[in-house]
């Protein structure tokens, strides 16, 4: 059976990861999975430790770890921007995925802010191969606007409950409909676009796997081309829309199905070394 | 060699529990072992837990925080939590941090069912003391919560575009898998009184507080903590839960042992 072992590690020792290096796995793709917002490196429910023994069955290294100042890591004090520091830690994780598996390739794995801080990485490292962004940066689209509004405006037990509501005295619906929203910090739609563009062009694989529970902001399988455009018809995207799941995928068959998703889109686009975990 | 105030290892006889170690910068005279609680509460304390540790440490007192098999970081599976192995880890951990403090004396500090789980294993590890923050005294009421917490999850529309079916939401406790044996371990879980000096830290919300008299009626006290902690709202099930009224009390009882 493979072990796990737990690292400080980081220019001033300030990050703490768990690294899983299956046997025989050296120089493989590995996998290195950011926070999802601030839970600490296991994810939500757990999700980060399930993804990465069952990657570490199927033949991948890993590092689940957490950034600076989040989980059981500290700061590193270095005075750099958060942008900076995430391309920091990250670079400290990969060094040390290539001393413990001999990896010169990562795929990043992020949900949410870690999409976020998965996309600033990959837009700017060449090590980086493939990422999984999950609930990454979406913008509401007009597709987005009618699909959500038109039933809405078309549903007579709506209009009832909202004229029983003004008669009441209270207000209407008063939900702002501002572009673009992002649970973190937004960026440019056309910076967004530019950056998968470069992406691709370099080679890069990319899994963009969207749940319902950002439905506020994205609900159809279509609108991954109405927010980027037609980079998303380039072979080296995946996009996947689950619309029944939650945003942090709290149901265990949910995360079973993401976790298989995320294993299938690596066997390939990353095969391991052939048959060797066949 | 290179000292860590915080350390990480892997412990145990397979070698499948993960620790954290707090060093204080002087040799300890005291420690304390954390017993997390379970399930998302596990993950919700987690920053809580780590505050505390840096905070212990720095008054002197080693700490060990650990996750059971089937938690965190640990080996195993969700579905693999068991009642009486979550114990036996307890006790693994109070050997290890007791060889690496170099220190016989372990108060242990558990919330919820950390707390249950640190005073069951009261005995067989040797604490000297035990603090339970809301323990669960009562595993019924604790399973029926849960229960009923699991299933308005299923229809919970903030979470769900569509409610979910039963069959989605079975056999799992607020994004968990729990085996038939856990669920009938507390269940039938009634904890009793801890051969040791007992503290029990009570946040509970108005009116939802168990009775606590039983565990500390030896040795030890009920203090009450401000504000009440949301263990059981929905809508917060994935915020963290700080607080500094419990680290205050927590170090407060370790310095007034000094």
């Amino acid at each position: 059976m493979m072990r796990e072992e737990a690292f400080r590690f980081g220019r001033a020792r300030h990050l703490v990861g768990i690294a899983g290096v299956p046997d025989g796995a050296w120089g493989e793709t590995g996998v290195i999975v950011l926070n999802a917002g601030l839970v600490h490196r296991i994810g939500p429910f757990r999700l980060h430790v399930d993804l990465t023994r069952q990657l570490n069955a199927a033949g991948y290294p890993t590092l689940r770890f957490d950034l600076s100042t989040l989980g059981d890591s500290g700061a590193s004090g270095g005075g750099l921007t958060r942008t900076q520091q995430v391309c920091a830690d990250v670079d400290d994780a990969m060094k040390l995925l290539s001393e413990r598996a001999g990896c010169q390739n990562f795929v990043l794995v992020g949900l949410c802010s870690g999409a976020q801080n998965a996309h600033t990485v990959a837009a700017s490292d060449p090590r980086v191969s493939g990422a999984v962004f999950l609930d990454g940066y979406a913008y509401r689209t007009l597709g987005y606007k009618l699909r959500h509004y038109l039933p809405r405006v078309l549903d007579p037990a709506r209009w009832a409950r909202f004229l029983r509501h003004r008669a009441g005295g209270g207000g209407g619906e008063a939900k702002g409909a501002a572009d673009p929203v992002f649970a973190v910090a937004p960026a440019p739609r056309e910076e967004v676009i530019a950056d998968f563009t470069g992406m691709v062009g370099r080679g890069m694989k990319l899994y963009l796997v969207y749940s319902g529970g950002i439905s506020y902001c994205f609900n159809h399988a279509r609108q991954f081309r109405e927010c980027f455009g037609k980079v998303m018809d380039h072979p080296g995207i995946t996009t996947s829309y689950r619309a029944e799941t939650d945003h942090t995928y709290i149901l265990s068959g949910d995360r079973a199905r993401l976790v298989d998703g995320i294993g299938g889109w690596l066997a390939r686009n990353f095969p391991p070394a052939a048959g060797r975990h066949a | 060699m290179r000292h860590d105030p915080e350390l990480p290892f892997f412990f145990g006889a397979d070698g499948g529990l993960f620790g954290m170690y707090h060093a204080p910068a002087t040799p300890p005279r005291r420690a304390v072992l954390m017993c997390p609680p379970l399930g998302q509460e596990l993950i919700r304390t987690h920053r809580l837990h780590r505050q505390l540790a840096q905070q212990l440490a720095a008054q002197g007192v080693a700490v060990l925080r650990f996750d059971y098999h089937g938690t965190g970081d640990s080996a195993g599976y969700s579905a693999e939590v068991d009642w009486n192995r979550c114990v036996g880890d307890a006790v693994t951990a109070a050997g290890e941090l007791r060889s690496r403090a170099g220190v016989d004396r372990i108060v242990a500090f558990g919330a919820r069912l950390g707390g249950s789980i640190a005073l069951a294993a009261a005995d067989r590890a040797r604490f000297a003391e035990v603090i339970a923050w809301d323990p669960v005294v009562d595993g019924d009421d604790y399973v029926a919560a849960l229960d009923a917490m699991q299933a308005a999850l299923r229809e919970d529309a903030d979470r769900f575009n569509q409610p979910r079916s039963h069959a989605d939401v079975a056999e799992q406790w607020l994004g968990f898998d729990i085996g038939d044996s856990l669920r009938r371990q507390i269940t039938a879980l009634r904890v009793q009184p801890a051969s040791v000096p007992t503290l029990v830290l009570d946040s509970m919300p108005a009116g939802g507080a168990p009775r606590w008299e039983h565990l500390v009626s030896r040795r030890g006290k009920v203090a009450a903590i401000a504000p009440p902690t949301p263990w059981t709202d929905l809508r917060r099930l994935e915020a963290a839960i700080l607080s500094h009224p419990l680290i205050q009390a927590v170090t407060g009882r370790l310095a007034e042992e000094a």
